[in-house]
């Protein structure tokens, strides 16, 4: 082995990185050469200084970075029921009847951050306390990060249904401009991330009844019940195949749970199975509760 | 023969430990990600400050860095490439791309002259438990060598002798093949040498 050669493997020699026979060569070479041997040395003087100018960072910057990947939860109880919290400066950020565990493990998969437990603000607390107790919410602070322009638009819908009506998972995708994606707007109401708060509870099968819920339908039934559906009724116009009411009167249509819909005299109210049976007989859609969005 | 081992051993100790430390990221196990930060944070620093000797980018640069390594851990990676990941050379190579992006982008904004360095970022950083005012001045010298180094040599400098990496993980970390590796670290080695001898320093120990 050559001069040249063995230098260029001292400095892996140095730190046992050579293979077996590299290893013997460059060994036997530095045997018979005085100056490759002493660069050995050398080597191993100079790492050891430059090691010792290894400087650090002025300021750590830990504290800035574990701040911007911790959020705070918490746990608000309300009408009879108890959820955990995901929270942020920009409002509720995640809500779980489940567990703690369940909040961390979503949390940390969708928003990439841990959760420490913190105080909620008052005006947070205020509106999921209202969730729960089925008095409903105007507009609750809900900051969902980077969510998909469909996700977003779907949770802007969802908060337009007032409290105590409901609407159909078509109506949703009517409002969202999206009439054909009935099936991702449903799921986006499924994996909802703050329930309760953004209403999803208040979307219903086209088809009639009560439809599922990520906690089960009894309590989405309990959570509709609070805050003024009969969902009794709900179920009866289910099974005669109603969708619509409208008014003899008025000439005008709604959603059954529709408030202009249940100011209607039993006398005058008539029941339609489709927006076109509506339409034939001279109907035209409420303009408040927009039936024919969700032809 | 004279032999020093050092290096090449603190290198391997630290390989194991490292390992679990994207999974506990990645599982959010709670303070992960502080001894994700305690343990690179320096030696990031310490690099990144090489390849941009400007200690201010530098930081600016690991804090980025760590940022993007926290949400890839937690968002981007599943459980088997986070188990799978070669943490250390990762780590550094981010810091490596985000900081020759950032000496591009200064470089083309203003004519920095990067082979001065006289002016006083060298000064406050000297930590020596020794008093010896020669010892002292050789480790200053030994600094401005360094700093004077093409980027390219400085960086390998720091990677192998500071932070101690296997010729592996310094392949890993810039993407090089090992044996290339192996001239250019004995090249840039030499150009240190030479600048020390100009200095007056002849580095026999």
């Amino acid at each position: 082995m050559r001069c040249r050669s063995a230098l260029t493997r001292v400095d892996a020699l140095r730190t046992r990185e050579l293979s077996q026979d590299e290893r013997g060569e460059v060994e036997s070479h530095l045997k018979t050469c005085k100056s490759c041997d002493d660069s050995l040395h050398d080597v191993g003087g100079l790492a050891a200084a430059i090691k010792a100018l290894a400087i650090a960072p002025p300021r750590s910057c830990k504290d800035t970075l574990c701040r911007e990947v911790v959020d705070s939860f918490d746990r608000v109880e309300a009408g009879g029921r108890e959820v955990w919290v995901a929270f942020a400066e920009g409002g509720i950020r995640m809500i779980t009847a489940r567990s703690i565990d369940d909040l961390r493990a979503r949390y940390a998969k969708r928003y990439g951050r841990d959760l420490q437990r913190a105080e909620i603000p008052a005006a947070l607390k205020r509106e999921v306390a209202a969730a729960l107790a089925g008095e409903g919410v105007g507009k609750p602070h809900v900051d969902l990060g980077e969510a998909s322009e469909l996700e977003t638009a779907v949770m802007r819908a969802l908060g337009s249904i007032p409290v105590g009506e409901v609407r159909t998972y078509s109506w949703v995708a009517q409002q969202v401009g999206r009439p054909k994606a009935v099936r991702a707007v449903a799921s986006f109401c499924a994996r909802n991330v703050v329930p309760f708060v953004v209403p999803c509870h208040r979307v219903v099968p086209t088809g009639g009844g009560v439809g599922e819920y990520a906690y089960g339908s009894d309590m989405k039934r309990d959570l509709l019940a609070r805050e003024g559906v009969d969902v009794d009724a709900l179920d009866a116009l289910a099974r005669e195949g109603v969708r619509y009411v409208g008014s003899r009167t008025t000439k005008i249509y709604c959603f059954p749970t529709c408030r202009d819909a249940r100011r209607i005299r039993e006398e005058n109210r008539v029941p339609f199975r489709g927006a076109s049976e509506a339409a034939q007989k001279g109907f035209r859609p409420c303009q408040r509760c927009r039936p024919v969005a969700a032809a | 023969m004279k032999n020093s081992w050092t290096g090449g051993q603190a290198a391997l100790a630290t390989a194991g430990s490292v390992e679990n430390l994207a999974l506990a990221v990645h599982r959010s196990e709670p303070g992960a990600f502080e001894r994700l930060i305690d343990r690179f944070e320096a030696p990031l620093f310490s690099y990144a400050e090489s390849v941009l000797q400007n200690r201010f980018d530098a930081q600016e640069v690991v804090q980025d860095a760590l940022l993007r390594a926290h949400r890839a851990l937690t968002r981007q990676y599943d459980e088997a490439r986070c188990e799978a990941l070669a943490l250390r050379p990762w780590l550094f190579r981010t810091v490596r791309n985000l900081s020759l992006n950032k000496r591009r982008s200064k470089r083309s904004k203003l004519e920095q002259p990067l082979d001065d360095f006289d002016d006083g970022r060298m000064g406050p950083f000297v930590h020596l438990e020794g008093s010896d005012l020669e010892r002292k001045q050789e480790v200053e010298l030994l600094r401005r060598a360094i700093a004077l180094l093409p980027v390219d040599a400085r960086e390998l400098i720091v990677l192998r002798f500071m932070e101690e990496m296997s010729y592996g993980e310094i392949a890993r970390t810039i993407g090089s093949s090992e044996a290339a590796l192996r001239g250019k670290v004995f090249r840039s080695l030499k150009l240190l040498r030479e600048a020390l001898e100009k200095k007056g320093v002849n580095y026999a120990v």
